[in-house]
């Protein structure tokens, strides 16, 4: 990629166009903040044209800015139609400027309900994956025993894991314990199943490899048979992570006193429309940002498949 | 007593209710540190027999003795080189050296299991591929990792059924010498008992102190011949000698006579 295809963007164009519509007047009556957006948008510009020149990739350069393009679209469009020409409702569309303000205010208040959400979601989750890839591994191993309980793991990994809400607010204590046994049930049985079909699809070839080395049962389960069904683990583990954002969220708006889902459903409560858009914003990036991880996770230990 | 005693073995595969026969009341042994090649046809069996010897699979009837003792699966005394590859895709190759080394010598740390995993990756002319993942290996460099395994893992038995089918005439006379060298030591340390598959007479020959020349349908022994050279051996001036060429005619013309004696049989029929 030469200089010019790196810099000469229409991402910029749109740079310029979202600083040129700060010149309209103001429809609004309210104040809109404009400067927090502005400075957003300065600030990601810089970096747009930092990452420019540090990214080698062509493929993941494009992605990064079409990703940035369609922000400042987002950004331009929401300006118009609540600041300038003021086509929506103010109380329910804020303006962006007002939303980043919003942010910064409220900032450790949100650090505080990530980390709550995220505790959560990480322990459940977490002991899921430990207790069901060993089970897994040694259940599909067990050739006989796996048939029968991948119809038992297939019944109850059929019920929606929402419905164990109820249940486990009786049986267990806190608001916490109780996400965390729902997200760990979501998360066990996919990857549970996941890992039994995992060791039940591979290869007689593998198997017998690994047998005529003289392998030992402990070698054969973590060193043959955990690697080779890696893929459709990770496959249970995916289902298990989105499920549980959706499972937690929701928790959180039912009978939570922190976490994102909270923040969210307490301040839409009290008409609270720019805090709830943050709250948005932010289960967005929060989300986006544990799958990036977590599919980058995924292609490094399956950097050897073909 | 022999190292290996194959006696009466018989394998049936039992598929939808099926029955076949691929290997009929096979017998033949072989002595320790004996160089045995395995002939015959496409389906004759030589695979089944293999498995048999490996411990992945069990025969209908007869048994095998090694060290007279029957076999019980899988040993570390058996150092094995699938027909088809058999490397574990998620490890590199030196890796999957590694890990054989690892089952059968305990003592070695991790260091000197990696030691002697690239001086064998060395020896079958991989030492630049040693980082590398089975998927980014061609078909005879896969082969020649897991031969190099095998010889790695240093065991009493080496079992190989066609290893060198898949690699080019260069790389394939360059592993034979290399089999060759490494079975005939120093004189320090005794040999190993090899099982040699293979559908090259020229090869089996250079190879082997022994050839048992297998026929289809079912699998039998047809003939076992001893080769009558001298070791060590020289391919270059072996294959010019009359004798050479004489017993290798001789080989021929029984390989075919057994399929001659298959038409003569079926027309009897
Ligand atoms: N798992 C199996 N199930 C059913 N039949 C089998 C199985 N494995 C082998 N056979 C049959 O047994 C016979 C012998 O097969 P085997 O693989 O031992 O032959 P081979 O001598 O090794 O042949 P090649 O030289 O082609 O490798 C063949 O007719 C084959 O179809
Ligand atoms: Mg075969």
């Amino acid at each position: 990629m030469t200089l010019k295809q790196r810099y000469l963007r229409i991402v910029h164009a749109l740079f310029i166009v979202f600083l040129l519509i700060q010149f309209l007047p103001n429809q609004l009556t309210t104040e809109t903040y404009a400067g927090y957006a502005v400075w957003f948008v300065v600030g990601v510009e810089i970096l747009t044209l930092l990452v420019s020149g540090m990214i080698k990739k062509s493929v993941s350069l494009n992605l990064f800015v079409d990703i940035v393009g369609f922000v400042y679209g987002l950004l331009i469009v929401w300006t118009l139609a609540t600041a300038k020409f003021n086509l929506l409702k103010p109380a329910l569309f804020p303006p962006p400027g007002k939303v980043f303000r919003q942010f910064i205010c409220d900032y450790d208040k949100i650090l505080v309900n990530i980390q709550s959400s995220i505790g959560i979601i990480l322990q459940g989750y977490l002991l899921a994956i430990a207790v069901a890839v060993p089970l897994g591994l040694f259940l599909g191993w067990s050739a006989r025993l796996g048939s029968a309980a991948t119809y038992i793991s297939k019944f109850l990994g059929a019920i929606p894991p929402i419905v164990y809400i109820p249940y486990g607010i009786a049986l267990l204590p806190t608001f916490r314990s109780v996400s965390v046994f729902v997200i760990f049930l979501a998360t066990f049985w996919p990857v549970l199943a996941g890992t039994m079909s995992g060791v039940m699809n591979i290869e007689k070839k593998t198997i017998d490899s690994a047998k005529v080395l003289n392998v030992n049962r402990f070698t054969m389960l973590f060193s043959i048979m955990l690697p080779a069904s890696l893929q459709q683990i990770f496959i249970g583990c995916n289902q298990g992570l989105t499920v549980s954002f959706v499972l937690l969220t929701s928790a959180e708006m039912i009978g939570a006193q922190s976490g994102l889902g909270y923040y969210i459903k307490n301040y839409s409560d009290f008409g609270d429309y720019t805090r709830t858009i943050v709250g948005l914003i932010v289960v967005g990036i929060v989300i986006v940002a544990i799958s990036f991880i977590f599919n980058r996770i995924q292609k490094f230990l399956l950097r050897w498949k073909a | 007593m022999s190292k290996i005693d194959i006696k009466h073995l018989t394998v049936d595969y039992t598929e939808k209710k099926k029955s076949f026969t691929a290997l009929k009341d096979v017998s033949f042994s072989i002595e320790a540190g004996e160089f045995v090649s395995i002939i015959g046809s496409s389906g004759c069996g030589k695979s089944t027999l293999l498995s048999i010897l490996e411990g992945i699979n069990t025969p209908t009837d007869g048994q095998i003795l090694i060290d007279g003792e029957p076999i019980k699966g899988t040993g570390a005394d058996r150092g094995v080189v699938f027909q088809h590859y058999s490397l574990f895709p998620w490890m590199t190759a030196r890796k999957n050296v590694a890990f054989g080394i690892k089952q059968v010598n305990k003592e070695a740390n991790r260091s000197e299991r990696l030691k002697i995993a690239d001086e064998f990756l060395d020896k079958v002319g991989l030492a630049q591929f040693k980082n590398k993942y089975p998927s980014q290996l061609s078909g005879g460099m896969q082969q020649r990792v897991a031969i190099a395994r095998a010889l790695a893992m240093d065991t009493d038995i080496l079992l190989m059924d066609e290893p060198f089918g898949a690699i080019d005439a260069k790389n394939r006379t360059i592993l034979q010498e290399l089999l060759l060298k490494l079975w005939e030591g120093d004189g320090s340390k005794e040999r190993k008992t090899v099982v040699f598959v293979t559908h090259d007479i020229d090869e089996s020959i250079l190879l082997s102190d022994k050839i048992v020349m297998m026929t289809t349908n079912p699998g039998r022994v047809y003939r076992e011949i001893t080769v009558p050279f001298d070791r060590p051996r020289n391919r270059s001036e072996l294959v010019q000698t009359t004798e050479y060429n004489t017993f290798r005619n001789k080989l021929l013309a029984m390989f075919y006579s057994d399929i001659a004696d298959k038409i003569g049989e079926e027309v009897m029929l």
